[in-house]
């Protein structure tokens, strides 16, 4: 299972990086952390012509928090942004799903970025991002934009990127003090992609749910944002029942795809199973909060 | 010297003479193996089922720098001498005969046949070449599965055959079959599947091929249990005389049944060798390995059992159809195994069995641990559906059909007499050690809540060797060979054809034959891994404790002796007088007199003595198992299913085994307990699934799934060594038995845990998916 | 093909290795290592695995030239003199492995665990360790030598 042949380019900075992506556009792939591209090149599944490897451009690494958002370079390593308190403090979500990445190796080396861009339906962080309106910062040719989440998952393994953009940052919002989280994941064994999982945060204010957010790994192309579900949860005090309506309602509107490890009435019942898990918990933990 | 140290190796966990490099990276596997100018191949492979193969097109890849050749099929074929599979032949098959070639040339019979070879500079290279071989397929309906492959209208997959008939059906009966279900107070009758999945050694198959044209001869570093398997089966294919053939093994990772005899690839490689006259390397990759190395248990079973009112199993009448995969393997002759063995422990009045054996576009069946495991599968899950009808408790209702034992011990109505099996006094271990009234509760709160704890038991019997039979040993592996020898160095040297992949030989033998002899551990050497000095052998078949161990404690005894002979002259004292400890020939009574094993070694080697004295001090050893005897005994799970995902956690893992006098418990337990884990993985997470396609759909680590550490619980493990049955040899193998027992022992828990939902089980892998779909479909009044 | 320069089991190493030369196939082909096994070339099986930078890593993911101007510790690295390291010697006290062909994938791993999680219980070093497959053991040996290894550093 050998790489097939390919051109390599490691620039040192970003506008080095993004003159490379213009001048080769779809024939190239950004090399971040390697942990889910090198596989597919192994698996010859992948064909670039050029790899761009953007490990040598240290300004694209770091978390930073301001104005009530966490700055995460794309190039930070998941265990780098595990180990942050700052991640740890503002950003509870994150880092409720950043231990289910595969394992400490793959973290040792996978990027927040590089995750993201990749954008597997199925991953933990693009549930996070999808759930908590991360913006995604792109450079290009013509200078840098930004894309709410909600435009950056366009399709299975796609994104809104356009091929001679990088993108060279991650924004999530600064958590309130009284957010609960929970990240849910069913999967084949630890550490394994979720079959399902679900990332959740309730902001209870005075015991009434304020604000919720529920977002689906693995049951589309895509991350999904469970609407309907957080519409009918927000006003409402958490409750058995409330919580088993919003699993209904957030597994009525998604059709999931069938595959080795499951069917997908397999993945709706137990998306609405791990809404209710996801709810309960994230609920606990934003009355533990605000006590 | 030092005083008199009575030191026992055997039955102590001594650490291994492995550890030291296996720690430190410095193992010899073959893929570390270079060689001065070798090459690299890697094959061309069919992307589908079952196809015709219309046109091969070389020209590009060998038009690419750094590739040396391409060989196609037709070529190899030219190359080579088509014969039976060596395999096979080795085991007296008889059946239906398929002729295929080498690498497939004008047909493709599953996803990964090989159709050519590249043989180039590096791996990467010869990758890249195959890229560039272009092949011509025109598409046949695939057959994937038994019932259209019995359709005498599936496309036969060869032509010789003219039907994809494996093996003949065939059926036996064993006592008064007819009359047992007449009388039976009720009889029932179900469907059993068990699933494809694999053996997955960490490291895949390989070799390296090394054709000396100087000489015409062959050597082959290899991955295999045999060495010299191997070198007939490379010598027949190749046209050479086996003289001219040298097998080299070093360490292996792991195999269990996989690495037997060469495989086409393999015996391609070798052929490579000699035509471009340089060392070929072939190493599989992970997708190779799990795509088209061969794999096992896809085996369905028809079931109906003569049962009476207060839980006896009277009677058994099976019919099984194996899947045996496109090319033949061991699945054609497994059913004759577990015939043999479906009555297990238990007082079985009569049986019928009826078998055949199908070819199917999906790799061949090959043996892996246990490769008649099925049948404990579909005895232990009867015994349990029995019991769930009665409403008995599982320990209760084997305690109610386990043979006793007798003197003369009970006899398996399919022949073999159940002599020192202790599966009764098993039962009752784990039942002590496993408070069931206590779990019951506990299970009941569970309920309660919404939670679904279950508890499986099972039973089995392994032929480890299996007892002595009356008519004496049979076929090659009747008899094991060894040839010791104190090295002139004062080593007392162990010849064997056993060829360790993880079972810890070195170490096991070497403490045998060091207590037999009377020298330390460090004075033995275990030399394994090369035809050219070492006898016959193989390992596999939970043999080698008994065989093997066998053979090292009688050589041993055997080499001591004549070594006495000489010390003896050298002493000027009586053989009978002397004794070896720590090292030392010594008189009895009179320590001073001791002179080391090794200044005796030296002595002899010296070479300066008359014809009346003996100072050749090796032995040919050669030992039949004695009295032999069976391994078994009960395992114990128990699980927590999640009814809402599917997700089911083995909470605990009790082991109850007999494998007579342990040589090593470390060992031993290592063994059960991997087995257990791969018996996990296969109901939990193993499956090779094809589509109807003919598409392989799991072909990479990210869709076959291998348990981890933390989908196997601490097994907690106990030892009945109970019956001695021979004089000197009672060590008897373990190597299967957890593989075997493992997936009926969870099945059954993961049943018992989902009882309230009325679930029965009539299949072995169970991923969250068909646990739900199990739930969703049951009869709760059931 | 680049030439790079790194530091592997303390020494100097130079080499030039094509840009798709996997960092495993370069320490085993080109430097002669070869005690970093390859088990599965995507990822999953971590008998690749190696220490670069202090941090654990799946060398079948990295490129060999991504390991320029890197420290990189293979298993050949830690008993450099021939006298096993804590880990090593608690492995073989346990009766950890059998066919050896996941072992340097372990003991890298939980080398590299144990340095950061001196105090770990079981149940971490399970799934920490959970990204290693073994085949042979059913993995209860191992954890047991890296129990004991935790035990015996912290009596030191």
């Amino acid at each position: 299972m050998k790489l097939p042949e390919v051109e390599y380019e490691a620039p040192t900075t970003v506008a080095e990086a993004i003159d490379l992506l213009a001048e080769h556009l779809d024939e190239a792939s950004v090399l971040a952390g390697g942990q889910s591209l090198i596989p597919l090149l192994a698996l010859r599944l992948a064909r670039p012509a050029v790899l761009i490897d953007i490990n040598g451009i240290d300004e694209l690494s770091g978390v930073s928090a301001a104005d009530g958002w966490v700055a995460i370079g794309a190039m930070t390593r998941e265990y780098v942004a595990e180990e942050s308190e700052a991640v740890a403090d503002a950003v509870p979500l994150l880092a409720a799903a950043l231990p289910l990445i595969g394992h400490e190796a793959i973290r040792s080396r996978g990027t927040i970025g590089g995750s993201l861009a990749h954008a597997d339906p199925a991953a933990e962080l693009s549930a996070v991002a999808r759930a908590l309106d991360a913006e995604f910062v792109v450079r290009g040719p013509s200078g840098e934009r930004v894309i709410p989440a909600a435009q950056w998952f366009e399709g299975y393994l796609t994104t809104s990127r356009r091929p001679d953009e990088l993108l060279v940052e991650v924004r999530f919002p600064t958590a309130r003090g009284d957010t609960g989280v929970s990240f849910q994941e069913v999967a084949r064994r630890h550490g394994d992609f979720a079959i399902v999982g679900l990332a959740a945060s309730l902001v209870l204010s005075g015991g009434v749910i304020s604000d919720a957010r529920l977002a689906f790994a693995g049951v589309s192309d895509v991350p999904v944002r469970a609407a309907a579900a957080e519409d009918l949860l927000v006003g409402e005090r958490p409750s058995t029942e409330l919580f088993d309506d919003a699993a209904r309602r957030a597994t009525d509107d998604i059709d999931p795809p069938a595959d080795l490890h499951g069917s997908s009435d397999y993945r709706k019942t137990v998306a609405a199973a791990i809404v209710r898990r996801g709810l309960r918990a994230a609920a606990d933990n934003a009355a533990r909060g605000s006590d | 010297m030092t005083a008199i140290a009575a030191e026992r190796y055997t039955g102590a966990s001594i650490k291994r003479s492995e550890d030291p490099r296996i720690l430190t990276g410095a193992g010899r596997y073959v893929d570390d193996i270079k060689l001065p100018g070798m090459l690299h191949t890697a094959f061309v492979r069919s992307p589908m089922a079952h196809a015709r193969v219309l046109s091969v097109d070389v020209s590009a890849a060998l038009a690419l720098p750094g590739v040396v050749a391409v060989f196609t099929g037709a070529e190899l074929e030219a190359m080579t001498v088509p014969g039976p599979d060596a395999l096979m032949a080795l085991m007296g098959w008889a059946g239906p005969t398929p002729e295929f070639t080498l690498l497939a040339t004008d047909t493709v019979r599953l996803v990964g046949d090989p159709v050519a070879v590249v043989v180039a500079e590096s791996r990467y290279l010869a990758e890249d070449g195959c890229e560039l071989v272009e092949v011509e397929y025109d598409d046949l309906p695939p057959v994937m599965d038994a019932a259209f492959a019995l359709d005498p209208g599936s496309p036969p997959l060869f032509a010789n055959l003219g039907n994809n008939i494996a093996r003949l059906h065939s059926r036996h009966e064993f006592g008064d079959v007819s009359a047992t279900f007449a009388d039976a107070d009720r009889v029932i009758d179900f469907h059993i599947d068990v699933h494809r999945h694999q053996n997955v050694p960490m490291e895949g198959r390989g070799c390296i091929a090394s054709y000396d044209a100087d000489h015409g001869v062959m050597t082959m570093y290899a991955a295999t249990q045999s060495v010299h398997v191997t070198k007939i089966a490379v010598a027949m294919r190749l046209g050479m005389e086996q003289d001219k053939v040298r097998v080299l093994a070093g360490d292996i990772g792991g195999s269990f049944g996989l690495k037997i005899g060469a495989s086409r690839e393999e015996l391609a490689v070798a052929a490579a060798s000699r035509a471009v006259g340089r060392p070929v390397k072939w190493v599989e990759d992970r997708g190779e390995n799990l795509t088209a190395s061969g794999q096992a248990r896809e085996e369905s079973f028809d079931v109906r059992a003569a049962v009476s009112n207060d839980g006896a199993l009277r009677g058994l009448d099976v019919k099984m159809v194996v899947d045996t995969g496109a090319y033949p393997g061991m699945g054609a002759m497994v059913p004759d195994i577990m015939e043999a063995m479906l009555p297990g422990p238990y007082k079985l009045m009569a049986m019928g069995f009826e078998s055949t054996a199908v070819t199917t576009n999906k790799a061949t069946y090959v043996a892996y641990r246990g490769p008649w495991a099925s049948e404990t599968f579909v005895r232990e899950r009867v015994l349990n559906l029995i019991a769930r009808d009665l409403g008995l408790d599982p320990v209760e209702i084997r305690l109610r059909n386990v043979a006793p034992r007798t003197d003369p011990p009970a006899v398996m109505i399919t022949g073999r007499p159940l002599v020192g099996v202790t599966t009764r006094e098993s039962l009752e271990r784990v039942a002590q050690l496993v408070d069931f009234p206590a779990f019951r509760r506990r299970q009941a709160e569970a309920r309660a809540q919404g939670r679904y704890l279950g508890i499986g038991v099972a039973t089995f019997i392994e032929a480890a060797p299996g007892p002595r039979s009356p008519e004496g040993p049979s076929g090659p592996m009747g008899m094991e060979s060894m040839r010791l020898r104190l090295e002139e160095d004062g080593i007392v040297a162990l010849f064997t054809g056993q060829m360790p992949h993880g079972q810890s030989h070195q170490t096991t033998l070497a403490q045998i034959a060091a207590d037999e002899f009377g020298v330390p551990f460090e004075q033995v050497r275990i030399v394994v891994g090369d035809t050219d000095v070492v006898p016959f052998g193989l390992t596999g078949g939970s043999r080698s404790a008994t065989m093997t161990g066998g053979v090292a404690l009688h050589g041993a005894r055997q080499l001591k002796a004549k070594v006495l002979d000489f010390a003896a002259y050298l002493m000027e004292a009586s053989a009978q007088d002397l004794l070896i400890t720590d090292g030392n020939v010594w008189v009895r009574g009179d320590p001073a007199s001791a002179i080391a094993v090794t200044d005796v070694a030296r002595r002899a080697a010296s070479g300066q003595f008359g014809a009346d004295v003996d100072a050749m001090l090796e032995v040919e050893a050669t030992f039949d198992g004695g009295e032999g005897g069976w391994s078994g005994g009960t395992h114990c799970a128990i699980v927590e299913v999640d009814a809402e995902t599917g997700i089911v956690k083995v909470e605990r893992y009790v082991a109850v085994e007999d494998c007579g006098a342990l040589i090593n418990p470390a060992v031993v337990e290592g063994q059960i307990r991997g087995g257990v884990a791969q018996g996990i993985g296969a109901v939990l997470l193993e499956r090779s699934a094809y589509g109807e396609d003919g598409s392989f759909q799991s072909a990479t680590f990210m869709d076959y799934l291998m348990p981890t550490a933390c989908d196997v619980p601490r097994i907690e493990i106990e030892h009945l060594e109970t019956v001695p049955l021979d004089a000197d040899v009672n060590f008897r193998g373990v190597g299967e038995g957890g593989m075997i027992v493992a997936p009926p022992t969870v099945v059954n828990a993961i049943e018992d845990a989902l009882s309230p939902f009325g679930v029965r089980i009539y299949e072995q892998h169970l991923p969250p998916a068909r646990i739900l779909e199990l739930i969703a479909a049951a009869d709760p009044d059931q | 093909m680049a030439d790079i320069t790194l530091r592997v089991n303390g020494a100097t190493c130079t080499g030039s290795p094509e840009a798709r030369k996997t960092l495993a196939d370069f320490l085993r082909d080109d430097l002669d290592l070869t005690g970093t096994h390859v088990g599965c070339e995507h990822g999953v099986c971590g008998a690749c695995t190696v220490i670069v930078d202090g941090r654990a890593v799946r060398s079948c993911l990295m490129l060999a030239v991504q390991a320029a101007g890197s420290e990189v510790t293979t298993i050949e690295g830690l008993a450099p003199d021939g006298e096993l390291g804590t880990l090593q010697q608690a492995m073989w006290d346990s009766h950890s492995f059998q066919c050896g062909f996941c072992t340097p994938g372990f003991v890298m791993q939980a080398t590299a665990f144990l340095s950061d999680h001196p105090d770990a219980g079981e149940q971490q070093i399970r799934e920490a360790l959970s990204g290693n497959i073994c085949r042979c053991t059913g993995y209860q040996s191992i954890i047991d030598g890296v129990l004991l290894a935790a035990e015996r550093n912290r009596e030191r």
